[in-house]
């Protein structure tokens, strides 16, 4: 009895060393997350990767998306946090980097290659030193339910009075025009005030004149954009106070509602809610007479090196490996509606995705407002545009009052608004 | 025996009796420690602590630079902060008012009529108004959110269907109906705790009594009124701390059917909520949450409830001495 015990022992000692041996040769890495919901997606993604390079094995490891900043930055205090770990946009991982938590990676290879100074910019210092590698943008536009539209006779409009009028031959006809509602408050900022803003303030460069101080944040632009909100708050479905994010994407489903501002994440719930249901996308289009449009482009995850990393040679390998066009199309593939920054050109395999990218063309882009640079004091940009948005459509204020508050909320803190030209 | 050898034999005893009160002594110690043990690491150390990271400011869960009371100098004086604190804890006090005004009362009424023995089905009423007690808030919460949907509730329906349509209304979406409705969703959960308190009190006072006050002609309300009511007041007392304690602690149901910023525009946010966006979640999405500020705001929620607990026990000694008991 005994020597098999000894037997037994020796035996499962030597599997041990054995696996550990094997170990030796393969680097684990861990990557830090808020996508929760993309466990699966990315495993297939790092699983891609592992067979590129078999000796480096990554784990992704997410957190609770309202947890992650504070999770993040507790590990990164302790020690304890991911080598490899995904990016904010701007002020964020700005900060993180300035206190070094960050590697700088401006010798990596192929980062300044594949990504446009542009999509490096929210991961990267004024001067341009980078220390993250843009990772996903999300898109956003107007979702429309084809069958109802071609049942109505409706076009696609081409200018935002145009939209207007569509709505109101909708709500004639007895449907609700939009599906979006107030009852989750972080949706009329992302994806109803945030959607359309770049049309009415000029986009990329529109925005820029904010951030300088050339604008004021009441000035007639952003009163147009909280304008805009006014116009579509007739059309919102009835006790929209009260309707939740989940509620509206119903409404849209079930054919209630013909339109829903939203974001290109959304693709696979309706693929997979509803795989018959005839949808497409538009972009929000400009108000007449303006030439150029834009489309709210949001670059939103970055991904970064832990400089207190016991791997960075490894991690480097998988950095680099971002910037290649295989990557990119794993990533449009298995997570459509996130889309890859590089200028890898890559066909996607998702043709709402491909829908949602085609609204790029001749467009200019731009992220969301709120993001670079007014969210790095009290009160921010973000909860002051929500609020706004949220009075404007509640009928509360006026679109001048919401642009007066936005002003003069960030002029407690922001210099630029606070020496804005009068 | 003599006297010297009385003393003596007084004295061993005595000392005997004092070795033994020693020991007895000890022995209750030791069995205080485990309490004593268990209680100092999972309660007294965490709450000193969060009063210790009250003084300190940093970006992570563990702030680390020392700041004095400028935490509290910023909740008091920052005009966003500021407005922010005394909204979530004017909402705490209605939430808290609507729960003694509707809980409470309607748990005095259904244990009144609990107690009577003549009651068909008691245990029935018993079982269902204590039922909503034993589900989670969280599961209540949403069931609460889909009845009161504007769109597929029940209750919007409900009101159609006989003809009172013009009172439909989104419930959960009106800055001014929000905090009443939620109040209310959580007292009807929780009415059967003080119904279940009340009965038992109800159930202690003596059959010779009420009888003696029926005999000597007192009606049914006076009985309650001048009999029960009184014989109850430690009861009350104790379901008050109670409902003070749980609802300045109130965070789930407002979780559940309002959200972490308590929507519409504030209009639900409780203390609790206001400390959880401050110190853990942030104001938004990709906000950093300020663990200092909010180590500050659940300081101030402990003294509250402090002063409040402390207040009941004051006046309640001071009842006791009144009536010599």
């Amino acid at each position: 009895m005994k020597v098999k015990f000894a037997l037994l022992f020796v035996v499962m000692l030597a599997l041990l060393s054995t696996s550990a041996l094997a170990q030796d040769s393969v680097v684990q890495l861990t990557m830090g997350s808020w996508r929760v919901d993309d466990v699966a997606q990315m495993q297939v993604i790092l699983d891609a990767f592992s067979a590129a390079y078999p000796n480096v094995k990554i784990t992704f490891d997410p957190t609770n998306p309202p947890d992650y900043n504070a999770t993040l930055r507790t590990q990164l205090e302790g020690g304890t946090a991911p080598d490899l770990f995904y990016l904010r946009s701007y002020a964020t991982s700005r900060q993180l980097y300035e206190e070094g938590f960050l590697e700088p990676l401006g010798d990596l290879t192929g980062l300044m290659e594949n990504f446009t100074p542009e999509a490096r910019a929210p991961w990267a210092t004024d001067d341009g030193v980078p220390y993250g590698v843009p990772f996903i943008a999300v898109s956003h536009g107007i979702y429309y339910n084809v069958d109802l539209f071609n049942e109505l006779g409706l076009e696609i409009p081409t200018t935002w009075e145009g939209l207007i009028e569509v709505a109101q031959k909708i709500k004639d006809a007895g449907y609700t025009a939009f599906a979006n509602a107030s009852g989750d408050e972080w949706t009329i900022a992302e994806i109803v005030f945030m959607n359309l803003a770049p049309n009415f303030i000029g986009g990329f460069e529109g925005r820029q004149a904010y951030l300088k101080g050339e604008r004021c944040f009441n000035d007639e632009h952003a009163v147009a954009a909280f304008q805009a909100v006014a116009d579509i708050a007739p059309f919102l479905p009835e006790g929209q106070e009260a309707l939740t994010y989940y509620d509206s994407q119903q409404l849209f489903l079930l054919g209630e509602a013909a339109m829903w501002m939203g974001g290109s994440w959304d693709i696979p719930f309706f693929e997979s809610e509803e795989p018959e249901f005839a949808w497409s996308v538009f972009a929000v289009p400009a108000p007449e007479g303006q030439e150029q449009a834009y489309v709210t482009f949001h670059l939103d995850a970055g991904m970064g090196l832990n400089a207190a990393s016991t791997h960075k040679e490894e991690a480097k390998l998988f950095l680099e490996w971002m910037a290649t066009p295989e990557f990119a199309t794993l990533l449009a593939d298995n997570l459509p509606g996130f889309f890859p920054i590089s200028t890898n050109t890559v066909s996607l395999q998702n043709e709402h995705a491909n829908t949602f990218l085609s609204l790029n063309e001749g467009r200019g882009l731009d992220v969301r407002w709120a993001w670079e640079g007014l969210l790095a004091g009290q009160p921010d940009g973000y909860t002051l545009m929500q609020n706004g948005a949220l009075a404007v459509i509640a009928g509360t204020q006026t679109p001048q009052e919401a642009a007066d508050a936005l002003q003069d909320g960030l002029a407690q803190w922001f210099e630029p608004a606070q020496n804005c030209a009068k | 025996m003599s006297d010297a050898v009385l003393t003596e034999v007084g004295q061993v005893r005595e000392r005997a009796a004092a070795r033994w009160d020693v020991q007895r002594r000890r022995t209750w110690v030791l069995f205080l420690v485990p309490a004593v043990i268990v209680y100092t690491v999972f309660m007294a150390f965490p709450l000193f602590n969060s009063m210790r990271l009250s003084l300190y400011q940093g970006k992570g869960l563990t702030p680390e630079t020392y700041v004095g009371f400028a935490n509290y100098t910023e909740l008091f004086t920052n005009p966003l902060w500021r407005d922010r604190f005394f909204n979530a804890l004017r909402n705490t006090v209605v939430f808290f008012a609507i729960h003694m005004l509707v809980q409470n009362t309607l748990g005095l009424l259904f244990a009144s009529l609990l107690s009577n023995v003549h009651l068909r089905g008691r245990n029935i009423y018993r079982a269902v108004i204590f039922l909503p007690a034993t589900l989670s808030v969280l599961v209540t919460g949403f069931l609460w959110t889909l009845i009161l949907n504007p769109r597929w509730g029940m209750l919007n329906q409900l009101l159609e269907g006989v003809g009172l349509g013009a009172l439909a209304r989104p419930w959960l979406g009106d800055a001014n109906l929000a905090l009443p409705v939620i109040s209310l969703v959580s007292s009807w959960q929780w009415v059967g705790l003080p119904t279940m308190m009340f009965l038992a009190g109800l159930l202690t006072i003596s059959d010779e009594l009420l009888e003696a006050a029926r005999v000597d002609g007192a009606s049914a309300w006076q009985v309650f009124w001048r009999i029960k009511l009184p014989l109850l007041k430690p009861v009350i007392g104790i379901v008050s701390v109670l409902t003070f304690v749980g609802n300045f602690n109130a965070f789930d149901v407002i979780f559940a059917m309002a959200g972490a910023r308590g929507e519409p525009g504030y209009s639900t946010d409780l203390m609790a909520t206001f400390f959880y966006r401050t110190a853990i979640a942030g104001e938004h999405p990709v906000a950093q949450p300020n663990m200092g500020l909010g180590a500050a705001i659940a300081t101030i929620m402990f003294l509250i409830l402090l002063a409040g607990v402390s207040l009941w026990l004051i006046l309640g000694r001071e009842r006791d001495e009144k009536t010599g008991t």
